[in-house]
């Protein structure tokens, strides 16, 4: 019907001109992506400058006043500044990568106009960070208003007034006029550049140089940031008549990571060298971990000495809780998901059940744990212990560790039994699901692999060694990432299972965290644990992505 | 993607062979088997325990001597799980208004919500990334992924204070009603967009082939009609994985409903089921699990309905990280 009609009727609208199509088919997906972008920009990216932001600040419930780094001091003690140290250089050297991504780019070109299109970048990346100046400006008076008209009797016209107030607060004000005229010079300069000097890798120039601009410039505030505090607190120090050594477990702490570092890249080349040449690179590369590791060893517990031994221990629960969990729940996985793999019958019944554990509301498979591993004689685990002949356990009511049960010293005590109990609960809430994933990924495994390998005359197990364990390397790699993510994340099975009894023995760094908010609604400081929280994950992601990304092998 | 070489194909042909039961088999068959055992152990005992009395409980027996459905009952109630309330006419006996009330109330309330809100945010945004091309695309794509690295718990702060401000506007805009704190939207708004469900979404609707868009675009077809029409009913599958996982996780929700729920208006069933059974310690055990077998049914029924969809859509997202 309609192409008849757009035939007959000689004089076409807009829409129906290639540009106009093209036009309408950019409005129609920025229409269907509105809902979804807004909701993501406000409980997606938002969050995380929010969150930063929060944890500068004493806010408990309401914006009290910024303290700078203290909320980091208190969570972590010296090690707080040496972090922020790092991370201010981390942006540089980011930078750095994307200055020399620009800079081949440009030596490859043979334009020479197209290096104006850095202009536009540089301008773009300082324009966001005003816009983000003008926003965290405004934010602390935007936050204070629901404390304001509670009470009274709350109409738009108040909260209307409320919010213009805080948008013509002076500096609110001040910042808000700078950003506009960035924004208009921005906006100015990139039209310029796209109308004079658009090539094919104008977008790509744009973006790197603009993330360049804003990473230099975050850089340089957090490295103000850091020195500013570590001044102050020095100050505070001297005033009081202590030492606080902050520079000299600076420098030790970094010696001691930058050593053990290259001693890993040292060892790494070690592997890979000719005889000779590879025990004098092994020998070295001992000698740097060992030295590296002294001077960790001697200057982090010094540095952590002020830390909040909750959080501190709240980490180690985390580590202890991977590590008792990951490891088993990926092996039996892979051992069921390789039995079902076999030619048998009911495969769909077995992995429908197998898969029950993990699909069940948490909360009511918490409780039945928490009855069955109860400390009572005849509580299900103990009555399965009786029939071994062992004496019955007080599992969830258990703060003494498991070394401590066997006899074993201190440092080798390992984490509580009731910790224990939790974690035999994650294995048995995971198994399942990872057992179903490394199914499907068996199933993506092609047969004429297997059939080659057995006119080769290898057997089962050397088939599983060297063909479906490599083929499956990506699936272990994702479920391995999954599962220390769900790890850091955990919460429902240990709000359940944990007693009173065994006080914060089971407590992993999220659950303190939460505890924090909800009991003592210190925000700032619950803000900025979340973020040390957040950021030992995204290293011990880039750390797995390194060592295990390199054996992973994409067909 | 090529190589799609599915399970189910490979299930179907090796399911033609007539299975040889031989000595490793059998062993094979053990091992599954306690594997089962150990899998739905915990749900046969949860199951059993709740007909006992306490005393059967405490002595841990397999069977209880008596069905005791009265624990149910009990349950309900006490845990505050479910009630009824009929008013009628005190003259003539007509049915007046019926206030339903409860957690299990509460919990499908909000998991309908959030999960229709979900489908209406993600199918479009979806189906933009997926077949429609637009300045920024992947830009976009990438930063509503990188979205997915961040953990829970440092969002929980700025949602908080978020969803208290945005409270007070929608206060001052529609009245008490208008709130967000201990009332729905803070429960659902924030998990309407999940970068998840989009991703899910967007990855079979790359695959519906271009010639059907091309057919509907030349029967004067937009992309609303598009997606509508073709799109959608092909997509029954991964709508049902969404579906699924959607009322299992708000089913689920402890930490973020501990935070902004007050009262029992709308506190959701894992906060009721969780306050029950540690405001009742060591308290009646037979009850708890009458209380979580409650909880637990909604769940397996829907499981059990959707299953075969919802293990391969997992299956899948799991192969493709």
């Amino acid at each position: 019907m309609n192409r008849h009609r757009a035939t007959d009727i000689p004089r076409l609208g807009f829409f129906d001109t290639r540009r106009g199509r093209i036009v309408l088919e950019n409005l129609t997906a920025y229409v269907f992506l509105a809902p979804a972008g807004l909701l993501i920009a406000l409980f997606g990216l938002f969050p995380v400058a929010f969150a930063f932001f929060v944890s500068l600040h004493r806010w408990r419930r309401f914006p009290d006043h910024y303290n700078g780094l203290a909320n980091y001091e208190k969570a972590l003690g010296n090690l707080a500044y040496i972090l922020f140290f790092w991370f201010a250089l981390a942006a540089f050297a980011l930078a750095a990568l994307m200055i020399r991504r620009v800079l081949r780019a440009l030596r490859e070109s043979d334009s020479p106009t197209e290096s104006l299109n850095l202009l536009s970048g540089l301008v773009c990346g300082y324009v966001a960070l005003l816009v983000l100046d003008w926003f965290f400006k405004l934010i602390p008076a935007i936050m204070l208003i629901p404390r304001q008209v509670r009470g009274q009797n709350t109409s738009l016209e108040l909260f209307m007034a409320k919010l213009g107030e805080s948008f013509a607060m002076p500096e609110v004000l001040a910042a808000g006029n700078l950003m506009i005229l960035g924004l208009l010079i921005a906006i100015g300069v990139t039209a310029l550049t796209a109308w004079f000097f658009r090539s094919a890798r104008s977008n790509d120039l744009i973006v790197w140089s603009a993330f360049a601009t804003t990473l230099i410039v975050s850089g340089v505030f957090l490295l103000q940031l850091t020195l500013t505090e570590i001044r102050a607190a020095l100050d505070a120090a001297r005033e009081s008549g202590e030492a606080l050594p902050i520079w000299s477990q600076l420098v030790f702490v970094s010696a001691g990571v930058i050593l053990i570092a290259l001693a890993w890249r040292i060892f790494q080349r070690g592997i890979n060298a000719q005889e000779n040449r590879r025990f004098t690179l092994m020998a070295f590369s001992g000698l740097t971990l060992a030295v590296g590791g002294y001077l960790l060893m001697a200057e982090l517990p010094a540095a952590l000495a002020e830390a909040d031994d909750d959080l501190l221990q709240g980490f180690w629960v985390t580590v202890m809780y991977a590590f008792g969990t990951v490891p088993v729940q990926l092996s039996v996985g892979l051992a069921l998901a390789y039995l079902l793999f076999q030619p048998i019958r009911f495969r769909a019944f077995f992995r429908m059940v197998y898969f029950i554990p993990y699909i069940t509301p948490f909360v009511a498979t918490s409780i039945v744990f928490r009855v069955m591993f109860d400390a009572g004689k005849t509580a299900p685990a103990n009555r399965v212990l009786s029939l071994f002949g062992i004496e019955p356990q007080r599992w969830i009511l258990e703060r003494n560790s498991i070394g401590e049960l066997f006899g074993l010293p201190d440092f080798l005590a390992g984490p509580a039994l009731a910790l224990v109990v939790i974690m035999i609960y994650s294995t048995w809430t995971y198994i399942g699901y990872d057992a179903v994933i490394f199914l499907a990924g068996l199933g993506n495994i092609p047969g004429e692999l297997y059939e080659a390998a057995r006119i080769d005359g290898a057997s089962g197990w050397r088939i599983f060694r060297h063909i479906t364990l490599p083929m499956l390397s990506p699936t272990v790699f994702f479920l391995s990432l999954v599962a220390i993510i769900g790890t850091f994340q955990a919460f429902t099975q240990i709000w359940i299972l944990r007693t009173g009894a065994v006080g914060s023995k089971v407590n992993t760094a999220s659950v303190y965290i939460f505890d924090e908010l909800q009991n003592s609604n210190r925000y700032g400081y619950a803000s900025s644990m979340a973020f040390v929280l957040f950021a030992l994950i995204l290293l011990m992601t880039l750390f797995q992505n390194r060592v295990m990304g390199r054996r992973v092998f994409y067909a | 993607m090529p190589s799609q070489s599915r399970d189910p194909k490979a299930t179907k042909a090796k399911k033609t062979l007539p299975p040889r039961v031989n000595r490793g088999q059998l062993a094979i068959y053990a091992v599954l088997f306690a594997g089962v055992i150990i899998a739905v152990g915990p749900f046969l005992w949860m199951i059993s325990a709740s007909f006992m009395t306490l005393s059967e409980v405490n002595l841990t027996r397999l069977l209880p001597e008596n069905l005791l459905w009265e624990n149910y009952a009990t349950a309900l109630r006490r845990a505050n799980f479910l009630d009824i309330e009929l008013t009628t006419d005190p003259t003539s006996g007509i049915l007046q208004s019926i206030g339903i009330s409860g957690y299990l109330w509460n919990s499908l309330r909000i998991t309908l919500i959030s999960v229709s809100g979900s489908l209406v945010v993600c199918i479009p945004a979806a189906y933009a990334f997926a077949r429609m091309d637009f300045i920024g695309r992947n830009f976009i794509f990438a930063l509503f992924l990188s979205t997915m690295m961040i953990p829970g718990i440092v969002m929980l702060i700025p949602h908080l204070l978020t969803v208290i401000w945005l409270g007070r506007l929608s206060e001052s805009l529609f009245g008490p009603a208008g709130a967000w704190f201990n009332n729905w939207p803070a429960l659902t708004i924030p998990f309407f967009a999940s970068v998840f469900n989009i991703f899910l979404l967007r990855q079979f609707f790359i695959q519906i082939p271009n010639d059907l868009w091309e057919a509907a675009r030349i029967d004067g077809a937009g992309h609303f009609k598009f997606l509508r029409s073709v799109v959608l009913p092909l997509s029954k599958a991964p709508i049902m994985t969404i579906v699924t996982l959607g009322f299992i996780g708000s089913w689920n929700a402890l930490m973020w409903p501990l935070l902004v729920t007050i009262n029992d208006d709308w506190r959701p069933i894992a906060v009721g089921l969780s306050n029950f059974v540690t405001a009742d310690t060591p308290g009646d055990l037979n009850l708890q699990m009458a209380a979580s077998v409650i909880t637990v049914i909604p769940i397996l029924i829907l499981y059990f309905v959707a299953q075969k969809q919802f293990t391969e859509g997992i299956a899948q997202t799991g192969i493709r990280g």
